[in-house]
């Protein structure tokens, strides 16, 4: 078994040594500084960016809580000017009912009043006519004493009813 | 049939001697440099032109690097990354080993208990570097741990150091049992295709198989070599 012979010893060990230390010069000095610049390098930038962008979470939170602070506070504000102006709103609409209801009930006096009048005037110029219609149509059926002055009080006491 | 051995035979190809030692260039050192340049390359190409937004090219080494870094810092701590280029060659110079090996006449010198077995008292004995600078004298309490005691010290102190020094061979036969097996496997089918005429596509598309299976085996491999290193250097650093 070639493997078993360890007449070469001196051979490998030497030819081992000189590649593998050579080897390791050659990888000490230039291709692992060039591998880990670039390694270091992009870790240094990805760590920069991750350093912006948490920089720029804690801005966009503060912002956040200002306008949520802020919205919540222009909430408050609106709430309390809708109440003060609903309950505004209320007084006018309950002072304008009242003054409304007067002016109506006075409106309705005054209507009354003048309905009344009217009425008055009415049986006034009525009453000399319905009295000597009455006179006729009972002189006419047969009361010929009948005087207009009874018929006058008659008249006046319908009225009165 | 050719020997499915055959293929690990060392054969030099540039003969030297230093000191009356033989140190001949071989076709497990040829696939060693191999290595070396495969990986210097890939990484070379895949960094030629580096961008903050990676392309597919320059995440591969990018991945490679992340991933070994999270495995170090897992098994060793943050004050293991200073040896992280060590942890990062060991890897890729065993994880292109193995998948070089996977070429058609290819040598797979991580396959060889002399290469591995080398790397693995490299590795040991950077362990005991750092631990002996870490801890100074403190480090020989690695085979006598705190709380035992004095008098268990005959009987504990050569169990830790036999535990200590079994790490580099369990790291070393684990890789090489794996990379031979597989090997061999892949040449014995691979035998197949030729003697059964017609019918040896079967062997080459059951081969194919074979040599994706392999691929991943090599990598798992690469993987659990580098695993335990790295606990072995976690071990060395910190406390026992």
């Amino acid at each position: 078994m070639p493997q078993l012979d360890f007449s070469i010893f001196p051979s490998q060990f030497f030819w081992l040594a000189v590649s593998f230390f050579t080897m390791l010069l050659v990888f000490s000095f230039f291709i692992i500084p060039k591998t880990a610049e670039m390694i270091n390098l992009r870790k240094t930038k990805i760590d920069e960016y991750l350093e912006k962008a948490a920089d720029l979470k804690t801005k966009i939170e503060k912002t956040l809580d200002k306008y949520n602070q802020a919205l919540k506070k222009a909430t408050e504000e609106a709430n309390l000017s809708i109440a003060e102006t609903k309950e505004e709103m209320d007084a006018l609409i309950d002072r304008r009912q009242m003054e409304l209801s007067a002016n109506m009930k006075k409106q309705q006096t005054e209507n009354e009043a003048k309905i009344n009048a009217g009425k008055e005037k009415v049986f006034r110029q009525l009453e000399p006519m319905v009295v000597e219609l009455t006179q006729d149509v009972l002189q006419t059926i047969g009361f010929k004493n009948i005087k207009p002055a009874d018929i006058t009080q008659i008249v006046q006491q319908t009225k009165e009813k | 049939m050719s020997n499915p051995m055959e293929q690990f035979v060392v054969k030099p190809i540039i003969p030297l001697h230093i000191g009356g030692v033989d140190v001949s260039f071989t076709n497990s050192a040829l696939f060693m440099m191999l290595a070396v340049a495969a990986s210097t390359l890939l990484f070379v190409f895949c960094l030629r032109k580096r961008s903050l937004v990676p392309t597919i090219a320059q995440s591969i080494p990018e991945t490679i690097y992340e991933f070994i870094h999270s495995l170090l810092k897992e098994n060793v701590g943050v004050e293991g990354l200073k040896y992280f280029p060590f942890i990062f060659t060991v890897f890729l110079f065993i994880a292109f080993g193995n998948v070089l090996g996977l070429f058609p006449y290819a040598f797979t010198f991580t396959s060889h208990l002399t290469a591995v077995g080398s790397l693995s008292i490299i590795a040991l004995l950077f362990n005991v570097f750092i631990g002996i600078k870490k801890k100074k004298l403190g480090w020989l309490r690695t085979f006598l741990p705190k709380g035992i005691p004095v008098a268990l010290a005959p009987l504990i102190i050569p169990i830790e150091m036999i535990s200590f020094l079994s790490k580099p061979f369990s790291l070393t036969v684990r890789l090489v049992a794996n990379m031979t097996v597989g090997h061999i496997m892949l040449k014995i089918i691979a035998g197949f295709v030729a003697t059964i005429g017609v019918f040896g596509v079967v062997p080459i598309l059951f081969n194919c198989c074979i040599v994706c299976f392999e691929l991943f085996i090599g990598l798992l491999q690469a993987f659990i070599y580098t695993v335990l290193t790295c606990i072995y250097l976690g071990d060395a650093i910190h406390e026992h």
